[in-house]
């Protein structure tokens, strides 16, 4: 009897063992269900400072991590606004001056439509098993979740924010919240995600909260109305010759 | 004989006489005193300038574009050996050049960082607060302008996080804390600039003896140094100041011109008065053998002794008063001061050059000389007999 418990427990451990998940299964998963290999989307942002909220909507396209399309539809005065990312290149078409100005340099860094985000945050889109290196750290309950709290360290030195946490639902593989950090350790950025819902054969957030944490006011709120995947786009949607259309 | 008639011809016109020299002393005063004060000013922002960022010259890097804050962030490179030998002996600073975003109460404000070495000699800003005493702190100290301290509220002692990215492209910040206001009256050294450490700079910028532009302390020590460096002398460094002065001075060359114009007719209105009215006087001397060129040598004789009566008029007058905006300067009113220019953050001393009185003397004169000259010359065609008769 006391032998046969050893072998009972022995193969419990086991069969933990070659199933227990890594953190680069756990990214990998990550990256499956937020990235495609196109994207269609209709979203609302909606930006909050210390004097004022603001909503704009947009219809959004993507192809892949590196280039993306929206045009903003609403309000008024935004409606008509384009921006196109291609790589590292990023231009704006201004209806009210029917002009296209690449964004580049120190205007990256400037935040887009008064929001929490910068040209920048808004062109870093990356496969974090590609680009970064994850451990595993303890559970975590947030949000009423059960999670696994994830320490991701940047492979190569490129990359905008050195250190990442975290903590990703455990049944969905979606990160529900993250910091991100600068080198010298100090937290930037927060983003939080929720309304986690089925799309296709995926999970997907549709509310996502990003804060930048140095700055005053409740962050930025992304709203995804409505989203595909892996949907055919024309090329023609992320040329140049979009943006004067 | 003639300028003895002219002298009692002045004389004689009394008070018109003493209006004419009046304006044409004020005239005169004027226009020395505004151009001795841009000429002051122009001299104290040059020297302003060289003592706060220029000093003998500098090495900038090619990418560098002072207009564009673009090019901060790719613009700067390891110190060439050349200038590091300057750098050792103190004869040379480098500072480096970086975008950044501060957050004073909250408020994303883009600035200009500039890392300097804190044991640095050759520029006025007080450097030496930029010393880290603790290699691994994690508040780094840094040095403000009056002006950029004033735009963000924050005061002396205050900390906030300042956000940068390193070459790799990688965000990196850090706490910050201001050690000390200064009082730079240069404003490209104040307005959205933040002083740091040299050193500290380059580490977290993850370069190494990197810099974007090198000052050197005396202009004969530049020497070609090759690419990617360009020298800039002070007289480059100055363009931007000199144009915008320049321009100022025209402005006020606008207002002179007018009051020359109105110095002018009231100059060729008592002449022509003078015509007139000594129509007979004049008949009487061409019949007395007098030429036409000695009749208009007289009216010009008696315009050229205004401008010089005026002349006598300025230096009593106006003396005192270039003394005193000499010495004592023109205050600069406080939201002059505010401007985005050097050398408006003290008392403007006028400079006054020999160059400039004589040049601004001979304008006045030849102006005088003119308007004199134009209703004398009429008399030129006059016949004695009508003139006797008084006919003009």
């Amino acid at each position: 009897m006391r032998k046969l418990l050893i072998l009972t427990l022995l193969i419990s451990v086991s069969v933990g063992m070659v199933f227990a998940i890594t953190a680069e299964d756990i990214l990998m998963n990550i990256d499956k269900n937020m990235t495609a290999k196109t994207t269609w989307s209709s979203s609302r942002m909606i930006i909050s400072t210390r004097r004022a909220t603001r909503t704009l909507s947009s219809v959004n396209y993507s192809k892949g991590n590196d280039i993306s399309y929206s045009e903003y539809t609403a309000p008024a005065k935004e409606k008509g606004t384009k921006m196109l990312k291609m790589k590292d290149n990023l231009w704006l078409y201004d209806p009210s001056t029917d002009r296209v100005i690449q964004i580049s340099g120190n205007m990256l860094k400037q935040s887009v439509m008064g929001s929490d985000l910068s040209y920048e945050d808004f062109m870093d889109d990356l496969e974090l098993l590609e680009s970064y290196t994850a451990i595993l750290d303890n559970d975590i309950t947030y949000d009423n979740r059960k999670c696994y709290k994830l320490i991701l360290t940047a492979k190569t030195s490129g990359l905008s924010y050195f250190k990442r946490i975290l903590y990703v639902d455990k049944e969905r593989m979606i990160p529900l919240y993250q910091e991100l950090y600068a080198k010298s350790g100090i937290k930037l950025k927060t983003m939080k995600l929720s309304d986690v819902r089925k799309v296709g054969n995926r999970w997907y957030p549709m509310h996502i909260v990003f804060k930048d944490e140095l700055k005053a006011g409740s962050g930025t709120t992304i709203i995804n109305d409505d989203i595909e995947f892996n949907i055919s786009i024309p090329d023609y949607y992320f040329s140049k010759a979009i943006l004067k259309k | 004989m003639i300028t003895k008639l002219a002298y009692k011809n002045i004389l004689g016109n009394g008070w018109r006489s003493l209006i004419n020299i009046f304006i044409l002393s004020l005239v005169l005063t004027g226009m020395i005193w505004m151009q001795g004060l841009y000429d002051g000013w122009s001299r104290i922002a040059r020297r302003q300038m060289q003592e706060w960022e220029f000093a003998g010259g500098h090495y900038a890097h090619q990418d560098y574009d002072k207009y564009d804050s673009f090019s901060l962030d790719k613009s700067f490179a390891a110190v060439p050996p050349k200038l590091q030998d300057l750098i050792d002996t103190g004869d040379a600073v480098p500072i480096l050049y970086s975008a950044g975003i501060i957050y004073p109460h909250g408020r994303l404000t883009p600035v200009v960082i500039k890392g300097i070495p804190a044991e640095q000699n050759i520029l006025r800003i007080p450097t030496t607060h930029l010393r880290i005493q603790d290699p691994d702190t994690q508040i780094l100290p840094v040095l403000i302008g009056r002006q950029m301290a004033k735009s963000i509220n924050v005061v002396k002692g205050d900390i906030l996080t300042m956000r940068w990215k390193e070459v790799n492209g990688a965000y990196n910040a850090y706490d910050i804390q201001i050690v000390q206001i200064m009082d730079t009256p240069v404003p490209s050294t104040d307005m959205g600039q933040i002083w740091i450490d040299y050193d500290k700079l380059n580490e977290v910028k993850a370069l190494k003896n990197s810099c974007s532009v090198i000052v050197l302390k005396n202009q004969a020590a530049s020497t070609y140094v090759g690419s990617p460096w360009n020298f800039v002398s002070i007289d480059q460094s100055m363009k931007g100041v000199d144009a915008m002065i320049q321009t100022k001075r025209v402005g006020g060359y606008v207002f002179f011109v007018l009051l020359l114009f109105l110095a002018m007719i009231a100059v060729f209105d008592a002449q022509m008065l003078a015509v007139f009215k000594r129509r007979k006087e004049i008949g009487t001397l061409i019949a007395l053998g007098m030429t036409k060129r000695q009749i208009i040598g007289l009216f010009t004789m008696e315009g050229t002794m205004y401008m010089l009566l005026g002349s006598v008029l300025t230096a009593t007058l106006g003396l005192p008063l270039f003394f005193y905006f000499g010495f004592q300067g023109f205050p600069i009113p406080q939201q002059m001061s505010d401007f985005n220019i050097a050398g408006a953050s003290e008392p403007i001393r006028c400079y006054y050059s020999p160059i400039m009185i004589l040049s601004t003397f001979m304008i006045v004169m030849a102006v005088t000389v003119f308007a004199s000259w134009l209703p004398s010359s009429k008399i030129a065609r006059m016949k004695a007999t009508y003139a006797l008769l008084g006919k003009v």
